[in-house]
C-alpha cells in the first residue's frame, strides 16, 4: 500500500468511525427502550448565523429532534438511518459513491399491507432530493461532509498553475498540462501539496476567462495559481481554495462579472452559502479578497480613475434587471456586506443600475485584462476585503 | 273521513260503499289490491299471533292461476290463536261498522281490511273466500268458503266441513283469488315483508312468489313484545260519534258511574268536579244526553272534556317492541358496523296515548346514499308509500348529519316506529303521519339521542383509525430501520455486528418500543388484540423488494 493509498484509507476509517458513533446512540436508545431520536442542527435561514471573529457563516445552536415515534417524522427518520447505513457500508467497503448511486442503493420498495387489507407500495425514497437531504442532515448529525466521507459528485473547478500535488498514487504537474487544466477532484482533502511556487491564487467566476487567462500565460508571468469554480463553485473547488489559503498561506484574490450574482460567488467563497452554511467552517475562504470587476473600475471614484473611458462604457455596460436590483437589496442586508466598501459598491450600482461583464474587459483587449488590469489592481490593493 | 260522512256510510250498502270507496281501503288498481290484500292477510296473522304471545310462523303463497286474465291465488297461513267456526262467517262475511269502544293497539283498521279483499276478490273474479281454521283447543279443523250478500252486507256460505285434527296446528289459512298485477305489485310486496321481518324478527315468514322465488325469513329471536292490553277511552281522545256509541252501550245508571267507569283517567273526584264545570248532575241518566236536539248536549260533552284537566291517558294499552327487538331486526337485516335503538317514554296527544322508537344503523353492509334510508313503522305496520309526507321524513330532513360526524353520502338507515292505540295519519290511506307537535317532538328526540350515540362511536372509531394507522405508520418502517442499525452496528475492521445487534434483536426491541408508547382506544368488544400482535402483523406481511 503506498503512501496515497493510506491517506486514502485514514480518511476511511475516520468517516466510518465517526459515523458508527453518531448512529449507535440510536441503536442504544432502541436497545434500552428509549424512544429513538436523531438530534440534528437546523438548517434553516433563522439558525445561519454570521461569525465575524471567523469571518464566516455558521449554523447556530439550533436543534430539532427527529423522533422515530412521531408519526410525522417517521419516515425522514428511516430514510436518515438507510442513508447512514449505506455510506458506512461504502465507507467500510473502499468504495466511493456519488450522491446519484446513494440515491440508487437506497431506492428499496416497501410492501406492506394497509389497514383495510390491500398491498401497498412506497419507495424509501422517489426523488433524489430526498436522498440528498437525509445526506445533508448526516452531514450537520456528524459533521462530517460528503467528500469527508468520500462522497463523490461531478467535477466542476479546474486549477494550473505553478505547484505540483499527489492524488491518488500519482503526482500531477499542475503547470504541464498544456491548454488544459486539471479538474478539481470531489475528494480535495486526499490532495497532498508537494512544492509550490507561487504567490497568491486568482480565483476567476467564469470558465472562459480562466481559459484565456491560462493561454495567454498569466499564472506563469506573476507566479500564482489560477482557479475556477466555473459560476457557483461546488464544494471540493471551495474547499481547495480554502486549502491553499489555508494551508500555503497563499492570497486569494476572486474575480467576477460587476453584478449582485458575481459578488454572491465571491461571498461563496468568503464567507460561505446561506443554505449549506455548515459547510463553511470547512469551505469558506474568510480571507478572501474581491478584486473586481467593481462598480468603482468602471466609473471611477474619488482619486481613482476609471478603467473605462466614457465610449467604452456606453459599449461594454449592460442595463441592470429587476431581479439583479431585487438581489443587491438582498446583499445589502448581509452583515458582511455592510462594510463602507461594499456599501458603496451597492449604493453605486442601485445608483447606475447598470452591470458589466469580465468579457467586456477581455474585449478592451485580453492583454489589458491579464497584464494591467489585474497586476495592477492586486500591486495596489485595489481590492475590497 | 268527517263525521257527516260516517253518517251517510252508515246508510250505504256494501256493495255501494265498495264501489265508491276502494281506494280508500287501498284497492284501486290491481297493483295496489294485491299488496293490500297481502298486507291485510299478514298483518290479521300477526295480530293473531303476536298480540297473543304466540311466536308467529306465517307463509305467505302467491299463485298465478290465470295469466291472461291476471288472476292470482294469495294464501296466507299463520299458527295463530284461530277463528271459531261460529265467528268466522262475520269476520270474513260482514263488514263491520261498529266496532267496540275498547281501544287498543292493534295492527288492523277499521275491522274492515280482511273483508275489503274478499269484496275486491269477489268483484274482480267472482270467487269465494277460503278459510281454515282452528284454535288452541279445538279437535277439529273448520272449513269454510263463503262470500258476501253485497245488498245486504251478510256472509253468504257456499261450503263448509270440519276435520278431526291430527295434528299439532292452529291458526288460519285464508286464501283468495283476485286480480292483479304481480309484476308491477312484486317489488313493493317484497320490501314489505322484508320490513315486516325487520320489525318483528321474532316471527318465521316465508314468501312464494308467482315466480317460484322463495323468500324466507327465519326467526332470529325468542324475545316478543308483549302483547297490548286493552284500554278504555281517555276523555280528551272521544269524539262525538264514539261518545254516543258508548252512551248507548253503557249499564252505568248515572253519567258520574259513567265516566268513573268507561273511561280511564278519571276518578270519583275529578268526574264530580268535571260535571259540576258543565253544571251536569251526577246523578242524570247517561242516555239522557242523547235526547237533545241534534246530539247538542253530547257535542258540548265531548269539548268540555277536552279542556277539562284528566290524567294523562295509561301507555299500558301499548305494545312498543322495544329497544332490544329493534337491533336485533337491524342487525339481521342489515349487518351494520353499528346499530342502537331508543324507545322513548310515553306521551299523549288529544288524549291518545303513544311511544315513539327509534333504531338507528350505520356501516356495515348497508348501501351508502344522500340520505338516510328512512323505515317507518306504525303499529308494527311498515309505512311505504308517502314517505315525504311523513312527521319522520321531516324529522329526518332537519337533521345536520355533519354535526354528529356523519358525511354524506353515509350507510345510515334510520328506523321510527309510532306504537298509539290512534296513530294520526295524514290520510285515508294510512301511508303517512300526521306531523303533531307532540309526536314530532319525541321523534325528534329519539333520532338525536341515537344521532348522538352514533357521533360518539364514529369519533371512537376515528380515533381507534387514527391510532391503527399510526401502528402501521410505525411499523412498516421497522425492518428498514432494524435493517440500517445492523449495517451501522458492524464494527468496521471485522464486520461484525455489535452484540446484541442482531437484526432479530433490533426489530424485537423496536416492537416492543413502538408497542410500549401507543394504546389503543378501549373497546367494548374486543378481547387480548394487543398493539405488539398488531405490529408483529404488519410485520410479518413487510416485504422490501
Amino acid at each position: 500500500m503506498n503512501v496515497a493509498d493510506m491517506v486514502d484509507v485514514e480518511a476511511r476509517r475516520k468517516a466510518a468511525s465517526i459515523l458508527r458513533n453518531t448512529m449507535m446512540r440510536v441503536l442504544e436508545d432502541v436497545l434500552r427502550g428509549r424512544p429513538p431520536k436523531l438530534v440534528i442542527p437546523k438548517r434553516t435561514l433563522s439558525n445561519t448565523i454570521f461569525d465575524p471573529e471567523k469571518g464566516i457563516l455558521v449554523l447556530g445552536d439550533e436543534v430539532f429532534e427527529r423522533n422515530m415515534l412521531d408519526m410525522g417524522e417517521t419516515r425522514r427518520f428511516m430514510q436518515t438511518l438507510l442513508m447512514a447505513s449505506i455510506i458506512y457500508q461504502a465507507l467500510v467497503e473502499n468504495e466511493y459513491p456519488t450522491i446519484r448511486d446513494l440515491y440508487y442503493r437506497g431506492k428499496h420498495t416497501i410492501i406492506y399491507r394497509d389497514l383495510s387489507g390491500g398491498l401497498r407500495e412506497e419507495n424509501t425514497w422517489d426523488e433524489q432530493a430526498e436522498s440528498d437531504s437525509a445526506i445533508r442532515d448526516i452531514e450537520v448529525m456528524s459533521g462530517l461532509l460528503r467528500e469527508q466521507m468520500l462522497i463523490l459528485s461531478k467535477e466542476k473547478g479546474k486549477v494550473v498553475g505553478n505547484m505540483r500535488i499527489r492524488s491518488g498514487p500519482d503526482v500531477i504537474d499542475l503547470s504541464k498540462l498544456g491548454h488544459g487544466a486539471y479538474a478539481i477532484e470531489s475528494t480535495p482533502d486526499l490532495i497532498e501539496f508537494l512544492d509550490v511556487d507561487a504567490e497568491f491564487v486568482l480565483v476567476v467566476e467564469k470558465d472562459a476567462v480562466f481559459q484565456q487567462l491560462h493561454r495567454i500565460g498569466f499564472w506563469r508571468q506573476y507566479k500564482s495559481i489560477l482557479v475556477t469554480g466555473a459560476g457557483q463553485p461546488d464544494r471540493a473547488t471551495r474547499r481547495f481554495v480554502r486549502r491553499l489559503n489555508e494551508e500555503l498561506g497563499l492570497p486569494v484574490y476572486v474575480l467576477t462579472d460587476s453584478d449582485p450574482y458575481g459578488w454572491n460567488i465571491y461571498s461563496v467563497f468568503k464567507v460561505g452559502s446561506i443554505t449549506l452554511s455548515y459547510e463553511s467552517e470547512r469551505l469558506a475562504t474568510p480571507k478572501a479578497k474581491f478584486l473586481g470587476v467593481s462598480m468603482t473600475d468602471i466609473f471611477g471614484d474619488v482619486g481613482k480613475k476609471p478603467y473605462l473611458t466614457e465610449a467604452e462604457r456606453k459599449n461594454f455596460i449592460i442595463k441592470a434587471k429587476e431581479r439583479d436590483i431585487k438581489r443587491a437589496k438582498e446583499l445589502m442586508n448581509y452583515t458582511w456586506f455592510q462594510t463602507p466598501r461594499w456599501r458603496k459598491e451597492l449604493n453605486m450600482f442601485l445608483e447606475k443600475k447598470v452591470k458589466l461583464e469580465i468579457e467586456a474587459l477581455a474585449g478592451k483587449g485580453l492583454k489589458f485584462l491579464a497584464f494591467q488590469y489585474i497586476p495592477e489592481k492586486i500591486q495596489t490593493g485595489d481590492w475590497i476585503d | 273521513m268527517s263525521k257527516s260522512e260516517l253518517e251517510r256510510f252508515r246508510e250505504m250498502s256494501v256493495a255501494e260503499f265498495f264501489a265508491k270507496y276502494r281506494e280508500v281501503a287501498g284497492f284501486s288498481n290491481p297493483v295496489r289490491a294485491l299488496y293490500q290484500t297481502v298486507r291485510e292477510l299478514v298483518e290479521n296473522s300477526l295480530d293473531a299471533t303476536d298480540g297473543h304471545g304466540i311466536a308467529p310462523e306465517v307463509r305467505i303463497y302467491i299463485e298465478r292461476i290465470d295469466s291472461d286474465r291476471g288472476w292470482c291465488r294469495v294464501t296466507v297461513e299463520d299458527n295463530g290463536i284461530g277463528v271459531p267456526p261460529t265467528v268466522m262467517p262475520e269476520a270474513f262475511g260482514k263488514v263491520l261498522f261498529s266496532s267496540k269502544y275498547v281501544l287498543r293497539q292493534t295492527r288492523g283498521m277499521y275491522g274492515l281490511g280482511v273483508k275489503a279483499a274478499v269484496l275486491y276478490g269477489q268483484v274482480t273474479t267472482g270467487n269465494p273466500v277460503e278459510v281454515q281454521s282452528t284454535t288452541r283447543g279445538s279437535s277439529y279443523i273448520y272449513a269454510k268458503k263463503l262470500y258476501i250478500d253485497m245488498k245486504r252486507n251478510e256472509p253468504v256460505i257456499l261450503e263448509e266441513a270440519q276435520f278431526k285434527k291430527n295434528v299439532s296446528w292452529h291458526g288460519t289459512r285464508v286464501s283468495l283469488i283476485i286480480e292483479c298485477d304481480w309484476q308491477r305489485a312484486k317489488s313493493r310486496i317484497l320490501e314489505y315483508i322484508r320490513r315486516t321481518a325487520i320489525i318483528a324478527p321474532y316471527a318465521d315468514i316465508l314468501i312464494q312468489t308467482p315466480d317460484g322465488e322463495v323468500l324466507y325469513f327465519p326467526r332470529t329471536t325468542k324475545k316478543m313484545p308483549k302483547p297490548p292490553k286493552t284500554a278504555k277511552p281517555h276523555p280528551h281522545g272521544v269524539d262525538v260519534e264514539t261518545l254516543k256509541t258508548m252512551l248507548k252501550a253503557t249499564k252505568a245508571k248515572t253519567l258520574l258511574e259513567f265516566l268513573e267507569v268507561e273511561f280511564q283517567s278519571v276518578g270519583r273526584q275529578s268526574a264530580l268536579e268535571f260535571l259540576k264545570s258543565i253544571g251536569l248532575r251526577p246523578t242524570m241518566k247517561p242516555k239522557q244526553l242523547l235526547r237533545g236536539e241534534n246530539g247538542a248536549l253530547v257535542v258540548a260533552m265531548v269539548e268540555a272534556m277536552r279542556s277539562f284537566k284528566f290524567r294523562a291517558p295509561r301507555s299500558d294499552c301499548l305494545s312498543p317492541l322495544g329497544e332490544e327487538l329493534i337491533k336485533v331486526g337491524l342487525k339481521r337485516m342489515f349487518n351494520p358496523e353499528w346499530v342502537d335503538a331508543v324507545t322513548r317514554p310515553p306521551r299523549a296527544y288529544q288524549g291518545h296515548p303513544f311511544i315513539v322508537e327509534v333504531g338507528m344503523a350505520y356501516g356495515g353492509s348497508i348501501q351508502p346514499s344522500e340520505e338516510p334510508l328512512l323505515l317507518r313503522y306504525a303499529n308494527k305496520i311498515p309505512l311505504l308509500y308517502e314517505e315525504r309526507e311523513d312527521v319522520s321524513y321531516k324529522v329526518l330532513s332537519d337533521v345536520n348529519w355533519k354535526q354528529y360526524d356523519v358525511e354524506m353520502p353515509a350507510p345510515l338507515v334510520v328506523l321510527v316506529h309510532v306504537v298509539s292505540t290512534k296513530v294520526p295519519y295524514k290520510g285515508v290511506g294510512k301511508e303517512s303521519i300526521s306531523d303533531v307537535p307532540e309526536l314530532e317532538a319525541e321523534i325528534r328526540n329519539g333520532v338525536l339521542e341515537l344521532a348522538r350515540r352514533l357521533k360518539r362511536f364514529i369519533s371512537a372509531k376515528e380515533r381507534e383509525a387514527e391510532v391503527m394507522r399510526k401502528i402501521l405508520v410505525l411499523s412498516k418502517y421497522i425492518p428498514e430501520i432494524a435493517r440500517s442499525l445492523k449495517v451501522l452496528s458492524k464494527d468496521p475492521g471485522s464486520w461484525k455486528p455489535l452484540e446484541p445487534g442482531e437484526e432479530r434483536d433490533i426489530v424485537d426491541a423496536l416492537v416492543s418500543l413502538v408497542a410500549r408508547n401507543i394504546e389503543l382506544p378501549r373497546r367494548g368488544d374486543d378481547s387480548g388484540r394487543s398493539v405488539e400482535d398488531l405490529i408483529r402483523s404488519i410485520i410479518s406481511e413487510v416485504r422490501v423488494s
